[in-house]
């Protein structure tokens, strides 16, 4: 069709109630067409997030596991072997579990606030709030992806951990289910992050001032009966250390604090943190403001 | 009959300031319905509410007889949306950014349908390359890719040509024109009442949150209807002649005669003045070199709806 042609452009009369017509079918059809697939959506956005991470890999997920396993090295061997046991576990394989969170933690809340952030940096949240997916089905593809993908890197940390030495395998059910619950509950945190945060500062102020401070100091690297009082006390009260602990209950079979009390707690940060993302994104405060 | 999309009392605030403000309109099924503004005149905001991008609006907001907020759902399947700011996914290929918005509204396209939209906007080269790699102009025709992907029963185009060279401005018009006769109503944002002009069927004019006037656009410009004629005469004109002419408001500029006129009614009616002016100048004996006649622009009447509302605020506040 030649556009530049004045008379193609403006339809004529009978042109509009052909338009018209064709239309009056379209809205007919699109009714019925519209409750088909409703599960595709859902699906589609959580495998672009995994595609998303995927396709630079090299960074999202190689990256975490060499920092992780140089920990291993240099704390594992290189200073372990001067350290005693912990509570009865060589401290090689104390570390594991501690490294598998470390990294666990920092990429569930990274990967859905990063991702979540950036669409907004680049406006293709819009593309997403004008689909018909549900609240639920949006966080839950965003979130789901982020779990998958720390519970990747802690599981190929896990695993390499093995082949270098350790013996991290106490009870795999245990530990599987606690590294789940945790990385939930930091990728719940890390689309809240996404959605209140204006630049790219504060999407890094709560790994730089809380969740790294209260992982390193959660007994990744160490049994809080090691510190003195009241620091093993104070210790009790950061949420952090009953997740590694749960994790190193599952891998090696020890833990500072009761492993129920770890389990409750996540269902009960996971239930806060998912309701308030939850209730952001169908509020639209922030997103459809 | 059933709207496309119906809006009732539509007002959306933000604290004090009303950014759409009790707006009542209705988009007919197969139309091209512009909607023009200045910047900042509650266009964008008015089509976000009724795709889904702004919620906490107070009124109706009907998309084929069916509530947005209420049936969103099917609402959302029905509509797409082109977005005025550029976008791009700076992790997928043209294709996968293609995949996966259909996937969000249910729909599975096959390689080639996904090749034939493509190829209609220029764009099938580009299948495999990174969206953020293309130009501006192929960024914005793959953002109406994106829109078509689900075919939706109506299409918002918001501010399309914003930043477009004339050739791809004129594709647009092409494609738009194109969609429509296929069935897909149309509603777009413009402050380019060229724009307007050339596409709509009918024309919203809105300022400041409010909806001023809403008609046909023929009908629009016939109210309005400013006319004028400018003759041309090989040599200046006597005072006979001018005189004659005097009961017309006729300019004369040297050897240039304008006469401004109005006709409210329609081709069909009026135009007793033109008739007159040509007579005399004729029975005159003057020569004419030429004779050129024109209508007042949407642009015209866009400025004096605006004008109307300016004063009439003022009025109110004073």
């Amino acid at each position: 069709m030649s556009v530049s042609d004045e008379r193609d452009v403006k339809a004529p009369e009978g042109g509009r109630e052909a338009a018209r017509q064709a239309a009056l079918e379209k809205i007919a059809r699109s009714r019925d067409v519209a409750q088909e697939r409703q599960l595709l959506g859902a699906w589609t956005l959580f495998y672009k997030e995994i595609l998303r991470f995927w396709t630079i890999a090299g960074q999202t997920v190689i990256s975490p596991v060499i920092t992780m396993m140089l920990y291993f090295l240099v704390f594992g061997y290189s200073l372990g072997d001067r350290l005693q046991e912990i509570r009865g576990v060589p401290y090689v394989d104390f570390l594991v579990p501690g490294l598998v969170m470390l990294a666990l933690i920092t990429n569930s809340y990274i990967n859905s606030a990063f991702s979540l952030f950036i669409t907004k940096v680049h406006g293709t949240i819009v593309d997403l709030l004008v689909t018909p997916l549900t609240y639920v089905q949006f966080l839950g593809a965003y979130v789901a992806a982020a779990v998958v993908r720390a519970m990747l890197i802690g599981s190929i940390i896990w695993i390499v951990a093995w082949l270098m030495g350790a013996s991290p395998f106490y009870s795999v059910p245990v530990a599987l289910i606690f590294m789940a619950l945790t990385s939930m509950a930091f990728a719940f945190i890390g689309v809240v992050v996404a959605i209140l945060g204006e630049d790219f500062d504060h999407i890094n102020l709560l790994p730089n001032f809380l969740i790294t401070p209260l992982t390193f100091l959660g007994g990744v690297f160490y049994s809080i009966e090691m510190l003195p009082a009241p620091w093993d006390t104070v210790s009790l009260f950061n949420p952090v250390l009953y997740m590694v602990n749960g994790v190193r209950y599952g891998m090696v079979g020890v833990s500072d604090v009761p492993v129920w009390q770890g389990a409750v707690m996540l269902l009960v940060l996971n239930a806060i943190f998912g309701g308030v993302a939850l209730w952001l994104l169908k509020t639209g405060k922030k997103l459809r403001d | 009959m059933e709207a496309v999309v119906e809006l009732k009392g539509l007002t959306k605030r933000y604290g004090e300031l009303r950014a759409v403000d009790d707006v009542t309109l209705r988009i007919e099924p197969g139309e091209i319905f512009a909607l023009l503004g200045p910047n900042g005149a509650g266009k964008t905001t008015m089509i976000g509410c009724i795709t889904g991008l702004i919620t906490g609006f107070e009124g109706q907001v009907k998309v084929a007889g069916l509530d947005v907020v209420d049936h969103y759902r099917v609402t959302r399947r029905m509509v797409g949306l082109v977005p005025q700011e550029l976008n791009w996914d700076a992790f997928f290929s043209v294709r996968q950014v293609l995949e996966f918005q259909a996937g969000y509204f249910g729909v599975k396209p096959t390689r080639d349908e996904i090749d034939a939209l493509l190829d209609q906007f220029s764009l099938l080269e580009k299948a495999d390359a990174n969206t953020r790699w293309l130009s501006g102009g192929m960024k914005r025709r793959l953002m109406i890719c994106k829109a078509l992907m689900h075919d939706p029963v109506v299409l918002f185009l918001d501010e399309p040509t914003a930043g477009v060279d004339v050739e791809l401005r004129d594709e647009l018009w092409g494609y738009v024109e194109a969609l429509r006769a296929r069935g897909t109503t149309i509603v777009l944002t413009t402050h380019y009442l060229e724009e307007a002009e050339k596409l709509a069927d009918r024309v919203g004019i809105i300022n400041r949150g409010r909806l001023l006037r809403v008609d046909d656009r023929e009908a629009l410009m016939e109210e309005f209807g400013r006319r004028h004629v400018e003759v041309r005469l090989r040599e200046t004109p006597s005072a006979q002649v001018i005189e004659a002419l005097g009961q017309h408001e006729v300019e004369v500029q040297g050897r240039t005669l304008k006469l401004n006129y109005t006709r409210a009614g329609g081709d069909e009616e009026g135009g007793e003045e033109v008739d007159y002016l040509l007579k005399t100048l004729v029975g005159a004996g003057a020569s004419i070199v030429s004779v050129e006649g024109g209508r007042s622009s949407l642009e015209s009447i866009f400025r004096e709806v605006l004008h109307e509302d300016a004063d009439a605020s003022s009025k109110g506040a004073s």
